[in-house]
Protein backbone atom coordinates (compact mmCIF):
# COMPACT_ATOMS: atom_id res chain seq x y z
CA UNK A 1 0.00 0.00 0.00
CA UNK A 2 1.25 3.55 -0.94
CA UNK A 3 -0.22 5.47 2.20
CA UNK A 4 -0.46 4.24 5.43
CA UNK A 5 -3.68 3.84 6.43
CA UNK A 6 -3.39 6.97 9.45
CA UNK A 7 -2.24 9.48 6.46
CA UNK A 8 -4.96 8.53 4.32
CA UNK A 9 -7.27 8.75 7.03
CA UNK A 10 -6.36 11.90 7.67
CA UNK A 11 -6.40 13.19 4.50
CA UNK A 12 -10.13 11.79 3.57
CA UNK A 13 -10.89 13.80 6.95
CA UNK A 14 -9.35 16.77 5.86
CA UNK A 15 -11.33 17.19 2.98
CA UNK A 16 -14.26 17.04 4.57
CA UNK A 17 -13.38 19.26 7.20
CA UNK A 18 -13.48 22.33 4.59
CA UNK A 19 -17.18 22.92 3.88
CA UNK A 20 -19.13 20.73 7.25
CA UNK A 21 -19.03 19.88 10.78
CA UNK A 22 -19.00 15.91 9.87
CA UNK A 23 -16.87 13.15 11.10
CA UNK A 24 -15.99 10.24 8.86
CA UNK A 25 -15.54 7.71 11.04
CA UNK A 26 -13.63 4.45 9.07
CA UNK A 27 -15.71 1.25 10.66
CA UNK A 28 -14.41 -2.27 9.59
CA UNK A 29 -11.89 -5.50 9.77
CA UNK A 30 -8.49 -5.90 11.10
CA UNK A 31 -8.00 -8.61 9.72
CA UNK A 32 -9.69 -11.08 6.60
CA UNK A 33 -9.19 -13.92 9.45
CA UNK A 34 -11.43 -12.66 11.71
CA UNK A 35 -15.33 -13.55 10.90
CA UNK A 36 -16.99 -11.56 8.76
CA UNK A 37 -14.96 -8.51 7.91
CA UNK A 38 -16.50 -5.31 6.24
CA UNK A 39 -15.38 -2.11 6.28
CA UNK A 40 -17.96 0.70 6.54
CA UNK A 41 -16.87 4.92 6.24
CA UNK A 42 -19.36 6.17 8.47
CA UNK A 43 -20.03 9.87 8.18
CA UNK A 44 -21.38 11.49 11.69
CA UNK A 45 -22.98 15.09 12.95
CA UNK A 46 -22.21 14.63 16.44
CA UNK A 47 -24.14 11.32 17.10
CA UNK A 48 -26.11 10.43 14.09
CA UNK A 49 -25.06 8.85 11.06
CA UNK A 50 -25.71 10.53 7.74
CA UNK A 51 -23.53 8.62 5.37
CA UNK A 52 -22.34 5.56 4.92
CA UNK A 53 -20.24 3.95 2.29
CA UNK A 54 -19.42 0.13 1.96
CA UNK A 55 -16.28 -1.59 1.10
CA UNK A 56 -16.86 -5.52 1.58
CA UNK A 57 -14.66 -8.15 -0.42
CA UNK A 58 -12.01 -8.37 1.97
CA UNK A 59 -12.99 -12.19 2.18
CA UNK A 60 -13.72 -12.73 -1.41
CA UNK A 61 -11.94 -16.06 -2.37
CA UNK A 62 -12.80 -16.11 -6.29
CA UNK A 63 -15.14 -18.58 -6.48
CA UNK A 64 -16.55 -17.79 -9.66
CA UNK A 65 -13.36 -17.63 -11.64
CA UNK A 66 -12.57 -20.92 -9.72
CA UNK A 67 -15.21 -22.62 -11.08
CA UNK A 68 -14.00 -22.49 -14.79
CA UNK A 69 -11.80 -24.43 -14.22
CA UNK A 70 -13.37 -27.39 -12.68
CA UNK A 71 -15.98 -29.66 -12.93
CA UNK A 72 -19.58 -29.42 -12.65
CA UNK A 73 -19.80 -31.85 -9.91
CA UNK A 74 -17.05 -30.32 -8.27
CA UNK A 75 -18.11 -26.85 -8.25
CA UNK A 76 -21.21 -28.34 -6.52
CA UNK A 77 -19.48 -29.05 -3.30
CA UNK A 78 -16.88 -25.87 -4.27
CA UNK A 79 -20.22 -23.58 -3.95
CA UNK A 80 -21.77 -25.17 -0.71
CA UNK A 81 -18.66 -23.83 1.13
CA UNK A 82 -19.59 -19.93 0.00
CA UNK A 83 -21.50 -19.96 3.50
CA UNK A 84 -20.74 -21.77 6.75
CA UNK A 85 -24.26 -21.51 7.46
CA UNK A 86 -26.65 -21.16 4.79
CA UNK A 87 -24.68 -23.89 2.98
CA UNK A 88 -26.91 -26.50 1.41
CA UNK A 89 -29.23 -23.88 -0.29
CA UNK A 90 -26.09 -22.56 -2.57
CA UNK A 91 -25.17 -26.30 -3.73
CA UNK A 92 -29.18 -26.79 -4.08
CA UNK A 93 -29.69 -23.08 -6.24
CA UNK A 94 -26.09 -23.96 -8.48
CA UNK A 95 -28.09 -28.06 -9.07
CA UNK A 96 -31.32 -26.42 -9.90
CA UNK A 97 -30.23 -24.42 -12.63
CA UNK A 98 -27.31 -27.40 -13.65
CA UNK A 99 -30.31 -29.93 -13.99
CA UNK A 100 -32.19 -27.17 -16.23
CA UNK A 101 -29.63 -27.96 -19.11
CA UNK A 102 -30.01 -31.67 -18.74
CA UNK A 103 -32.86 -34.07 -19.71
CA UNK A 104 -33.05 -35.38 -16.40
CA UNK A 105 -35.97 -35.00 -13.54
CA UNK A 106 -35.11 -34.89 -10.13
CA UNK A 107 -37.16 -37.92 -8.01
CA UNK A 108 -39.80 -37.20 -5.64
CA UNK A 109 -38.22 -37.97 -2.82
CA UNK A 110 -35.04 -36.29 -3.26
CA UNK A 111 -37.71 -33.45 -3.65
CA UNK A 112 -38.83 -33.86 -0.40
CA UNK A 113 -35.46 -34.62 1.54
CA UNK A 114 -33.83 -31.17 -0.50
CA UNK A 115 -36.96 -29.07 1.51
CA UNK A 116 -36.67 -31.05 4.90
CA UNK A 117 -32.98 -30.09 5.10
CA UNK A 118 -33.33 -26.64 3.68
CA UNK A 119 -36.05 -25.50 6.51
CA UNK A 120 -33.89 -26.76 9.03
CA UNK A 121 -31.08 -24.99 7.82
CA UNK A 122 -33.32 -22.04 7.94
CA UNK A 123 -34.39 -23.09 11.58
CA UNK A 124 -30.95 -23.22 12.79
CA UNK A 125 -29.79 -20.09 10.86
CA UNK A 126 -32.73 -17.81 12.44
CA UNK A 127 -32.06 -19.51 16.00
CA UNK A 128 -28.49 -18.13 15.21
CA UNK A 129 -29.72 -14.55 14.39
CA UNK A 130 -32.04 -14.26 17.23
CA UNK A 131 -29.20 -15.41 19.55
CA UNK A 132 -26.98 -12.99 18.17
CA UNK A 133 -29.49 -10.20 18.77
CA UNK A 134 -29.50 -11.15 22.04
CA UNK A 135 -25.81 -10.42 22.41
CA UNK A 136 -25.23 -7.35 21.24
CA UNK A 137 -28.28 -5.82 22.60
CA UNK A 138 -27.00 -6.82 26.21
CA UNK A 139 -28.75 -9.62 26.79
CA UNK A 140 -26.35 -12.44 27.02
CA UNK A 141 -28.91 -15.16 28.67
CA UNK A 142 -31.32 -15.14 25.62
CA UNK A 143 -27.64 -15.48 23.44
CA UNK A 144 -27.03 -18.66 25.17
CA UNK A 145 -30.61 -20.28 25.72
CA UNK A 146 -31.51 -20.12 21.77
CA UNK A 147 -28.09 -21.23 21.38
CA UNK A 148 -28.33 -24.20 23.01
CA UNK A 149 -31.94 -25.27 21.50
CA UNK A 150 -30.21 -24.55 18.10
CA UNK A 151 -28.04 -27.73 18.81
CA UNK A 152 -31.61 -29.75 18.76
CA UNK A 153 -32.16 -28.59 14.88
CA UNK A 154 -28.10 -28.99 14.30
CA UNK A 155 -28.27 -32.96 15.89
CA UNK A 156 -31.02 -33.25 13.48
CA UNK A 157 -28.85 -32.59 10.28
CA UNK A 158 -26.22 -34.42 11.52
CA UNK A 159 -28.34 -37.55 12.40
CA UNK A 160 -29.68 -37.03 8.39
CA UNK A 161 -26.87 -35.90 6.86
CA UNK A 162 -23.60 -36.51 9.08
CA UNK A 163 -22.57 -33.52 9.05
CA UNK A 164 -23.46 -30.47 11.09
CA UNK A 165 -22.43 -27.38 8.91
CA UNK A 166 -21.70 -28.74 5.14
CA UNK A 167 -23.77 -31.54 5.00
CA UNK A 168 -22.80 -32.20 0.91
CA UNK A 169 -26.44 -33.70 0.73
CA UNK A 170 -26.96 -32.97 -2.84
CA UNK A 171 -26.30 -34.28 -6.33
CA UNK A 172 -26.91 -33.49 -9.26
CA UNK A 173 -30.91 -35.12 -9.56
CA UNK A 174 -30.52 -35.69 -6.93
CA UNK A 175 -29.63 -36.38 -3.18
CA UNK A 176 -26.69 -38.36 -1.58
CA UNK A 177 -28.34 -39.95 1.47
CA UNK A 178 -31.37 -41.62 2.00
CA UNK A 179 -33.69 -40.22 5.23
CA UNK A 180 -32.59 -42.72 7.99
CA UNK A 181 -35.37 -44.86 8.73
CA UNK A 182 -37.65 -44.50 11.90
CA UNK A 183 -36.63 -41.06 12.29
CA UNK A 184 -39.97 -39.70 11.14
CA UNK A 185 -41.17 -39.41 14.97
CA UNK A 186 -38.25 -38.27 16.28
CA UNK A 187 -38.31 -34.95 13.84
CA UNK A 188 -41.83 -34.41 14.45
CA UNK A 189 -41.61 -34.27 18.67
CA UNK A 190 -38.26 -32.46 17.85
CA UNK A 191 -39.86 -29.66 15.79
CA UNK A 192 -42.82 -29.52 18.20
CA UNK A 193 -40.23 -28.71 20.71
CA UNK A 194 -38.70 -26.06 18.42
CA UNK A 195 -42.40 -24.37 18.16
CA UNK A 196 -42.88 -24.27 21.73
CA UNK A 197 -39.48 -22.55 22.27
CA UNK A 198 -40.23 -20.15 19.66
CA UNK A 199 -43.65 -19.05 21.00
CA UNK A 200 -41.74 -18.86 24.08
CA UNK A 201 -39.32 -16.73 23.02
CA UNK A 202 -41.68 -13.88 21.59
CA UNK A 203 -43.19 -14.08 24.87
CA UNK A 204 -40.04 -12.80 26.02
CA UNK A 205 -38.75 -10.06 23.23
CA UNK A 206 -42.38 -8.73 23.53
CA UNK A 207 -41.88 -8.46 26.95
CA UNK A 208 -38.67 -8.13 27.78
CA UNK A 209 -37.30 -4.27 28.39
CA UNK A 210 -33.95 -4.52 26.97
CA UNK A 211 -35.18 -6.15 23.83
CA UNK A 212 -38.22 -3.36 23.80
CA UNK A 213 -35.97 -0.50 24.10
CA UNK A 214 -33.15 -1.64 21.71
CA UNK A 215 -35.47 -2.58 18.84
CA UNK A 216 -38.47 -0.63 18.49
CA UNK A 217 -38.44 2.29 16.37
CA UNK A 218 -34.98 1.58 15.30
CA UNK A 219 -33.88 1.21 11.87
CA UNK A 220 -37.20 2.23 10.07
CA UNK A 221 -37.41 2.44 6.64
CA UNK A 222 -40.19 2.56 3.86
CA UNK A 223 -41.35 0.09 1.83
CA UNK A 224 -40.82 2.12 -1.27
CA UNK A 225 -37.22 2.10 -0.35
CA UNK A 226 -37.01 -1.33 -0.03
CA UNK A 227 -38.84 -1.95 -3.24
CA UNK A 228 -36.62 0.53 -5.06
CA UNK A 229 -33.39 -1.18 -3.72
CA UNK A 230 -34.27 -4.59 -4.07
CA UNK A 231 -34.05 -6.12 -1.04
CA UNK A 232 -34.68 -9.82 -0.34
CA UNK A 233 -36.25 -12.67 2.26
CA UNK A 234 -36.55 -11.19 5.43
CA UNK A 235 -35.73 -7.74 4.90
CA UNK A 236 -38.42 -7.10 1.98
CA UNK A 237 -40.98 -9.31 4.30
CA UNK A 238 -40.59 -6.73 7.12
CA UNK A 239 -42.22 -3.85 5.72
CA UNK A 240 -44.72 -6.01 4.08
CA UNK A 241 -43.69 -6.42 0.72
CA UNK A 242 -44.55 -10.49 0.20
CA UNK A 243 -41.25 -11.82 -1.90
CA UNK A 244 -40.48 -15.03 -1.38
CA UNK A 245 -39.11 -17.06 -4.13
CA UNK A 246 -40.63 -20.34 -2.03
CA UNK A 247 -44.27 -18.90 -2.81
CA UNK A 248 -42.91 -16.91 -6.18
CA UNK A 249 -41.84 -19.47 -8.03
CA UNK A 250 -41.55 -23.03 -5.72
CA UNK A 251 -38.66 -25.05 -6.33
CA UNK A 252 -37.95 -28.43 -4.94
CA UNK A 253 -41.51 -29.41 -2.85
CA UNK A 254 -42.07 -26.45 -1.95
CA UNK A 255 -45.70 -27.00 -4.61
CA UNK A 256 -46.59 -29.45 -2.16
CA UNK A 257 -46.14 -28.67 1.45
CA UNK A 258 -48.44 -26.10 2.60
CA UNK A 259 -46.14 -22.87 2.74
CA UNK A 260 -46.81 -20.10 5.31
CA UNK A 261 -45.22 -16.72 4.08
CA UNK A 262 -44.76 -14.14 7.32
CA UNK A 263 -45.22 -10.46 6.24
CA UNK A 264 -45.29 -7.92 8.98
CA UNK A 265 -45.93 -3.55 8.43
CA UNK A 266 -44.18 -2.05 11.32
CA UNK A 267 -40.80 -2.59 9.59
CA UNK A 268 -38.70 -1.58 12.42
CA UNK A 269 -35.53 -3.72 13.88
CA UNK A 270 -38.60 -5.45 16.80
CA UNK A 271 -40.82 -6.51 13.59
CA UNK A 272 -37.92 -8.40 12.24
CA UNK A 273 -37.14 -10.29 15.27
CA UNK A 274 -40.63 -11.20 15.58
CA UNK A 275 -40.88 -12.34 11.37
CA UNK A 276 -38.17 -14.35 12.07
CA UNK A 277 -39.32 -16.28 15.21
CA UNK A 278 -42.71 -16.70 12.92
CA UNK A 279 -41.18 -17.72 10.32
CA UNK A 280 -39.26 -20.60 12.28
CA UNK A 281 -42.50 -21.80 13.80
CA UNK A 282 -43.61 -22.25 10.25
CA UNK A 283 -40.70 -23.92 9.10
CA UNK A 284 -40.89 -26.44 11.97
CA UNK A 285 -44.36 -27.25 10.56
CA UNK A 286 -43.52 -27.56 7.24
CA UNK A 287 -40.63 -29.48 8.30
CA UNK A 288 -43.23 -31.65 10.25
CA UNK A 289 -45.37 -32.07 7.13
CA UNK A 290 -42.70 -33.03 4.79
CA UNK A 291 -41.21 -35.83 6.99
CA UNK A 292 -44.79 -37.48 7.76
CA UNK A 293 -45.67 -37.45 4.11
CA UNK A 294 -42.27 -38.54 2.67
CA UNK A 295 -43.11 -40.11 -0.69
CA UNK A 296 -40.89 -43.53 -1.51
CA UNK A 297 -39.03 -44.33 -4.16
CA UNK A 298 -35.49 -43.51 -5.69
CA UNK A 299 -33.53 -40.60 -4.31
CA UNK A 300 -31.37 -39.60 -7.19
CA UNK A 301 -31.02 -40.06 -10.96
CA UNK A 302 -27.29 -40.58 -12.56
CA UNK A 303 -25.96 -37.30 -14.60
CA UNK A 304 -23.19 -37.69 -16.66
CA UNK A 305 -20.42 -35.67 -16.35
CA UNK A 306 -20.82 -33.60 -19.58
CA UNK A 307 -23.82 -31.31 -19.58
CA UNK A 308 -25.39 -29.47 -22.88
CA UNK A 309 -24.64 -26.27 -24.19
CA UNK A 310 -26.84 -23.36 -22.81
CA UNK A 311 -27.65 -21.63 -20.03
CA UNK A 312 -29.74 -21.28 -17.34
CA UNK A 313 -30.49 -19.30 -14.11
CA UNK A 314 -31.95 -20.51 -10.75
CA UNK A 315 -32.80 -18.99 -7.77
CA UNK A 316 -33.52 -19.81 -4.09
CA UNK A 317 -34.87 -18.91 -0.53
CA UNK A 318 -31.81 -18.86 1.43
CA UNK A 319 -32.65 -17.96 5.15
CA UNK A 320 -31.58 -14.39 4.43
CA UNK A 321 -32.96 -13.89 1.66
CA UNK A 322 -32.91 -15.49 -2.68
CA UNK A 323 -30.09 -16.61 -3.58
CA UNK A 324 -29.16 -16.42 -7.26
CA UNK A 325 -27.19 -18.68 -9.84
CA UNK A 326 -26.70 -18.22 -13.30
CA UNK A 327 -25.16 -20.97 -15.31
CA UNK A 328 -23.49 -21.05 -18.86
CA UNK A 329 -22.07 -24.56 -20.41
CA UNK A 330 -20.90 -24.92 -23.49
CA UNK A 331 -21.04 -28.11 -23.92
CA UNK A 332 -17.79 -28.82 -21.66
CA UNK A 333 -16.54 -31.06 -18.45
CA UNK A 334 -16.34 -27.70 -17.27
CA UNK A 335 -18.58 -24.78 -16.78
CA UNK A 336 -18.45 -21.14 -18.93
CA UNK A 337 -19.14 -19.24 -16.71
CA UNK A 338 -20.92 -19.62 -13.16
CA UNK A 339 -22.57 -15.87 -11.41
CA UNK A 340 -23.60 -16.35 -7.54
CA UNK A 341 -25.57 -13.58 -5.89
CA UNK A 342 -25.70 -13.79 -2.08
CA UNK A 343 -28.91 -11.92 -0.43
CA UNK A 344 -26.38 -10.03 2.00
CA UNK A 345 -25.05 -8.50 -1.02
CA UNK A 346 -28.98 -7.43 -2.22
CA UNK A 347 -29.39 -6.21 1.07
CA UNK A 348 -26.49 -4.15 1.70
CA UNK A 349 -28.34 -0.87 0.38
CA UNK A 350 -31.11 -1.25 2.52
CA UNK A 351 -29.29 -1.64 5.52
CA UNK A 352 -26.99 1.43 4.60
CA UNK A 353 -30.29 3.45 4.57
CA UNK A 354 -31.55 1.91 7.65
CA UNK A 355 -27.93 3.06 9.12
CA UNK A 356 -28.86 7.05 8.23
CA UNK A 357 -30.45 8.53 10.80
CA UNK A 358 -29.68 6.26 14.06
CA UNK A 359 -26.99 6.89 16.57
CA UNK A 360 -23.46 5.40 16.86
CA UNK A 361 -25.20 3.14 19.99
CA UNK A 362 -27.54 1.60 17.07
CA UNK A 363 -25.10 0.59 14.70
CA UNK A 364 -24.33 -3.12 16.00
CA UNK A 365 -27.93 -4.20 16.31
CA UNK A 366 -29.12 -2.40 12.60
CA UNK A 367 -26.04 -4.37 11.24
CA UNK A 368 -26.78 -7.60 12.86
CA UNK A 369 -30.61 -7.21 11.98
CA UNK A 370 -29.84 -7.75 8.33
CA UNK A 371 -28.85 -10.84 9.44
CA UNK A 372 -25.23 -10.15 7.07
CA UNK A 373 -23.11 -12.98 7.83
CA UNK A 374 -21.42 -10.17 9.61
CA UNK A 375 -21.53 -10.59 13.37
CA UNK A 376 -18.31 -8.74 13.95
CA UNK A 377 -17.68 -5.22 14.87
CA UNK A 378 -13.79 -5.83 15.77
CA UNK A 379 -12.21 -2.77 15.53
CA UNK A 380 -13.87 0.88 14.72
CA UNK A 381 -11.48 3.69 14.54
CA UNK A 382 -13.07 7.18 15.20
CA UNK A 383 -11.93 10.44 14.10
CA UNK A 384 -13.09 13.77 14.60
CA UNK A 385 -12.79 16.45 12.39
CA UNK A 386 -13.48 19.49 15.25
CA UNK A 387 -10.65 18.47 17.41
CA UNK A 388 -8.55 16.40 15.55
CA UNK A 389 -8.34 13.81 18.07
CA UNK A 390 -8.68 9.95 16.97
CA UNK A 391 -9.15 7.06 18.86
CA UNK A 392 -10.27 3.33 18.56
CA UNK A 393 -12.44 1.12 19.97
CA UNK A 394 -12.85 -2.42 19.54
CA UNK A 395 -16.39 -4.66 18.71
CA UNK A 396 -16.71 -5.09 22.18
CA UNK A 397 -16.49 -2.00 23.23
CA UNK A 398 -18.84 -0.89 20.82
CA UNK A 399 -20.92 -3.03 22.06
CA UNK A 400 -21.11 -1.86 25.64
CA UNK A 401 -21.08 1.46 24.58
CA UNK A 402 -24.63 0.58 22.87
CA UNK A 403 -25.37 -1.01 26.28
CA UNK A 404 -24.69 2.23 28.74
CA UNK A 405 -26.16 4.18 25.97
CA UNK A 406 -29.59 2.42 26.84
CA UNK A 407 -29.08 1.36 30.50
CA UNK A 408 -26.59 3.70 32.20
CA UNK A 409 -26.90 2.29 35.44
CA UNK A 410 -26.90 -1.39 34.34
CA UNK A 411 -23.06 -1.07 33.04
CA UNK A 412 -20.77 -0.45 36.20
CA UNK A 413 -21.72 -4.87 36.98
CA UNK A 414 -20.21 -5.77 33.60
CA UNK A 415 -17.10 -3.49 33.58
CA UNK A 416 -14.98 -6.48 34.58
CA UNK A 417 -16.05 -8.88 31.75
CA UNK A 418 -15.05 -5.67 29.29
CA UNK A 419 -12.04 -5.14 30.83
CA UNK A 420 -11.16 -8.79 29.84
CA UNK A 421 -12.56 -9.17 26.61
CA UNK A 422 -10.21 -6.02 25.70
CA UNK A 423 -7.15 -7.45 27.12
CA UNK A 424 -7.71 -10.57 25.26
CA UNK A 425 -8.13 -8.32 21.90
CA UNK A 426 -5.52 -6.05 22.59
CA UNK A 427 -3.53 -9.26 22.89
CA UNK A 428 -4.15 -10.19 19.64
CA UNK A 429 -3.89 -6.92 18.16
CA UNK A 430 -0.40 -7.14 19.53
CA UNK A 431 0.34 -10.38 18.42
CA UNK A 432 -0.37 -9.30 14.88
CA UNK A 433 -3.33 -11.68 14.61
CA UNK B 1 -47.96 -17.28 -21.32
CA UNK B 2 -48.63 -14.86 -18.58
CA UNK B 3 -49.43 -10.99 -19.13
CA UNK B 4 -46.32 -9.84 -18.21
CA UNK B 5 -44.21 -11.81 -21.21
CA UNK B 6 -46.74 -10.83 -23.53
CA UNK B 7 -46.62 -7.39 -23.31
CA UNK B 8 -42.57 -7.66 -23.02
CA UNK B 9 -42.97 -9.28 -26.39
CA UNK B 10 -44.67 -6.38 -27.84
CA UNK B 11 -42.24 -4.03 -26.44
CA UNK B 12 -39.30 -6.09 -27.06
CA UNK B 13 -40.46 -5.55 -30.99
CA UNK B 14 -40.88 -2.16 -30.88
CA UNK B 15 -36.95 -1.69 -29.88
CA UNK B 16 -36.03 -4.22 -32.96
CA UNK B 17 -35.46 -7.28 -31.29
CA UNK B 18 -37.52 -10.72 -29.67
CA UNK B 19 -38.20 -12.54 -26.71
CA UNK B 20 -36.39 -16.49 -26.17
CA UNK B 21 -38.17 -18.66 -23.81
CA UNK B 22 -34.88 -20.44 -21.73
CA UNK B 23 -37.76 -22.78 -20.20
CA UNK B 24 -41.23 -22.11 -18.84
CA UNK B 25 -41.10 -18.88 -16.69
CA UNK B 26 -37.43 -17.78 -17.84
CA UNK B 27 -36.68 -15.64 -20.33
CA UNK B 28 -34.10 -13.85 -22.28
CA UNK B 29 -34.59 -10.65 -24.37
CA UNK B 30 -31.49 -9.50 -26.34
CA UNK B 31 -31.20 -4.92 -26.55
CA UNK B 32 -28.64 -2.95 -28.18
CA UNK B 33 -27.12 -0.65 -25.84
CA UNK B 34 -29.30 1.91 -28.02
CA UNK B 35 -32.25 1.08 -26.58
CA UNK B 36 -31.12 -0.27 -23.39
CA UNK B 37 -32.29 2.60 -20.99
CA UNK B 38 -35.56 2.99 -22.93
CA UNK B 39 -36.57 -0.26 -22.53
CA UNK B 40 -35.44 -0.81 -19.20
CA UNK B 41 -37.60 2.10 -17.90
CA UNK B 42 -40.52 0.76 -19.47
CA UNK B 43 -39.87 -2.80 -18.57
CA UNK B 44 -39.68 -1.14 -14.29
CA UNK B 45 -42.00 1.60 -14.87
CA UNK B 46 -44.91 0.46 -17.17
CA UNK B 47 -44.56 -3.37 -16.19
CA UNK B 48 -43.66 -3.17 -12.75
CA UNK B 49 -40.64 -5.48 -13.22
CA UNK B 50 -39.53 -3.87 -10.18
CA UNK B 51 -36.96 -6.76 -8.60
CA UNK B 52 -33.64 -6.66 -10.21
CA UNK B 53 -31.76 -9.39 -8.76
CA UNK B 54 -28.37 -9.19 -10.08
CA UNK B 55 -26.33 -7.85 -13.14
CA UNK B 56 -24.55 -10.53 -14.68
CA UNK B 57 -20.92 -9.99 -16.64
CA UNK B 58 -20.17 -12.60 -19.37
CA UNK B 59 -17.00 -12.99 -21.67
CA UNK B 60 -17.66 -13.20 -25.14
CA UNK B 61 -14.60 -13.32 -26.60
CA UNK B 62 -14.38 -9.64 -28.37
CA UNK B 63 -17.43 -8.56 -26.48
CA UNK B 64 -18.32 -8.18 -22.75
CA UNK B 65 -22.21 -9.56 -22.19
CA UNK B 66 -24.01 -7.27 -19.60
CA UNK B 67 -27.27 -9.65 -18.20
CA UNK B 68 -29.65 -8.04 -16.32
CA UNK B 69 -31.50 -10.39 -14.38
CA UNK B 70 -35.00 -9.42 -12.78
CA UNK B 71 -37.74 -11.52 -12.03
CA UNK B 72 -41.37 -10.75 -11.10
CA UNK B 73 -43.60 -13.34 -9.25
CA UNK B 74 -43.14 -16.31 -11.50
CA UNK B 75 -41.11 -14.82 -14.28
CA UNK B 76 -37.50 -14.63 -15.03
CA UNK B 77 -36.57 -11.90 -17.31
CA UNK B 78 -32.72 -11.09 -18.15
CA UNK B 79 -32.24 -8.40 -20.76
CA UNK B 80 -29.02 -9.16 -22.58
CA UNK B 81 -27.04 -6.37 -24.02
CA UNK B 82 -23.26 -6.16 -24.46
CA UNK B 83 -20.36 -3.28 -24.96
CA UNK B 84 -16.92 -4.28 -27.31
CA UNK B 85 -14.19 -5.24 -25.25
CA UNK B 86 -12.38 -2.27 -26.82
CA UNK B 87 -14.33 0.78 -25.19
CA UNK B 88 -16.46 -1.19 -22.16
CA UNK B 89 -18.90 1.49 -21.21
CA UNK B 90 -22.43 1.79 -20.60
CA UNK B 91 -24.92 3.99 -19.17
CA UNK B 92 -25.17 3.39 -14.88
CA UNK B 93 -29.09 2.43 -14.54
CA UNK B 94 -29.07 3.29 -11.16
CA UNK B 95 -31.73 6.31 -12.10
CA UNK B 96 -34.19 3.56 -12.91
CA UNK B 97 -33.20 0.83 -10.27
CA UNK B 98 -31.42 2.34 -7.67
CA UNK B 99 -30.74 -1.12 -5.98
CA UNK B 100 -28.35 -1.76 -8.93
CA UNK B 101 -25.72 0.06 -7.60
CA UNK B 102 -23.36 -2.56 -5.68
CA UNK B 103 -23.94 -4.91 -8.94
CA UNK B 104 -22.77 -2.04 -11.22
CA UNK B 105 -19.40 -1.78 -8.77
CA UNK B 106 -18.99 -5.32 -9.07
CA UNK B 107 -19.03 -5.55 -12.73
CA UNK B 108 -16.44 -2.36 -12.79
CA UNK B 109 -14.46 -4.47 -10.66
CA UNK B 110 -14.25 -7.87 -12.43
CA UNK B 111 -15.05 -7.02 -15.86
CA UNK B 112 -13.54 -3.09 -15.93
CA UNK B 113 -16.95 -1.59 -17.45
CA UNK B 114 -17.37 1.56 -16.67
CA UNK B 115 -20.80 2.66 -15.84
CA UNK B 116 -21.65 6.50 -16.56
CA UNK B 117 -23.47 7.96 -14.05
CA UNK B 118 -22.78 5.59 -10.79
CA UNK B 119 -22.63 7.55 -7.93
CA UNK B 120 -19.61 5.13 -6.72
CA UNK B 121 -17.96 4.54 -10.08
CA UNK B 122 -14.62 5.58 -8.71
CA UNK B 123 -14.40 3.29 -5.90
CA UNK B 124 -13.57 -0.26 -5.58
CA UNK B 125 -15.60 -2.69 -3.85
CA UNK B 126 -14.52 -6.19 -4.06
CA UNK B 127 -10.87 -5.94 -5.25
CA UNK B 128 -8.28 -4.14 -3.14
CA UNK B 129 -7.47 -0.83 -3.07
CA UNK B 130 -4.19 -1.26 -3.95
CA UNK B 131 -4.91 -3.88 -6.74
CA UNK B 132 -2.33 -2.99 -9.73
CA UNK B 133 -3.76 -0.70 -12.70
CA UNK B 134 -1.75 -3.01 -15.13
CA UNK B 135 -3.50 -6.16 -14.18
CA UNK B 136 -5.90 -6.45 -16.37
CA UNK B 137 -10.07 -7.55 -14.45
CA UNK B 138 -9.97 -10.95 -13.09
CA UNK B 139 -12.91 -12.50 -14.89
CA UNK B 140 -11.98 -11.99 -18.08
CA UNK B 141 -11.43 -15.14 -19.65
CA UNK B 142 -7.85 -13.64 -20.88
CA UNK B 143 -6.78 -13.21 -17.67
CA UNK B 144 -4.97 -16.36 -15.74
CA UNK B 145 -4.97 -16.57 -11.81
CA UNK B 146 -1.37 -17.40 -12.37
CA UNK B 147 -0.55 -13.76 -13.53
CA UNK B 148 -2.40 -12.57 -10.66
CA UNK B 149 -0.53 -14.57 -8.24
CA UNK B 150 2.91 -13.00 -9.91
CA UNK B 151 2.14 -9.96 -9.93
CA UNK B 152 0.87 -9.46 -6.56
CA UNK B 153 3.72 -11.42 -5.61
CA UNK B 154 2.17 -14.43 -4.03
CA UNK B 155 4.21 -16.89 -5.90
CA UNK B 156 6.44 -17.79 -3.35
CA UNK B 157 4.25 -18.63 -0.97
CA UNK B 158 3.49 -21.36 -3.28
CA UNK B 159 5.03 -24.61 -2.12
Amino acid sequence: MSTPPDQQRREESAGLMEYSTESLVPFGPIHPALKEPEYFKLVLEGERIVNVIPRIGYVHRGLEKAAESRPWVQNMYMFERTCGICSFVHSLCYGQAVEELTLYQVPRRAKYIRTIIAEMERIHSHLLWVGLMGHWAGFDTLFMWVWNDREVVLDLVEAISGNRVHKSMNAFCGVRRDMPENMADRIVERMKFLTDRARYYRDIIDSEETMLERTENIGRVSAETVEKLCAVGPMARYVGIKRDVRLNDPYAAYDEVPLDVITTTEGDVHALLRLRLDELVASANMVAYAVKNLPDGPIRVKVPPIIPAGEHSSHCEAPRGEIFYYVKSSGGRTPDRVKSRQPTMANLPTALEMLKGQTLADIPIVLTAIDPCFGCMDRMSFYDTETNRSWTWSGEQLRQYGINYYFPERSKKQRGLTRAADSLTNQCVREGL
Amino acid sequence: MSETLAQLGKYAEEAGTKVTSLRKNESSVEVSQDHLKAFLARLVNDLHVRHLMTITGLDLGQSLGIVYNFSKERDTIHVRTSVPKTKPETLSITDIVPGAILYEMELHDMFGIEFAGNPWKDQKLLLPEEWPADLPPPLLKTTKPDQIRRRLGLEAAKP
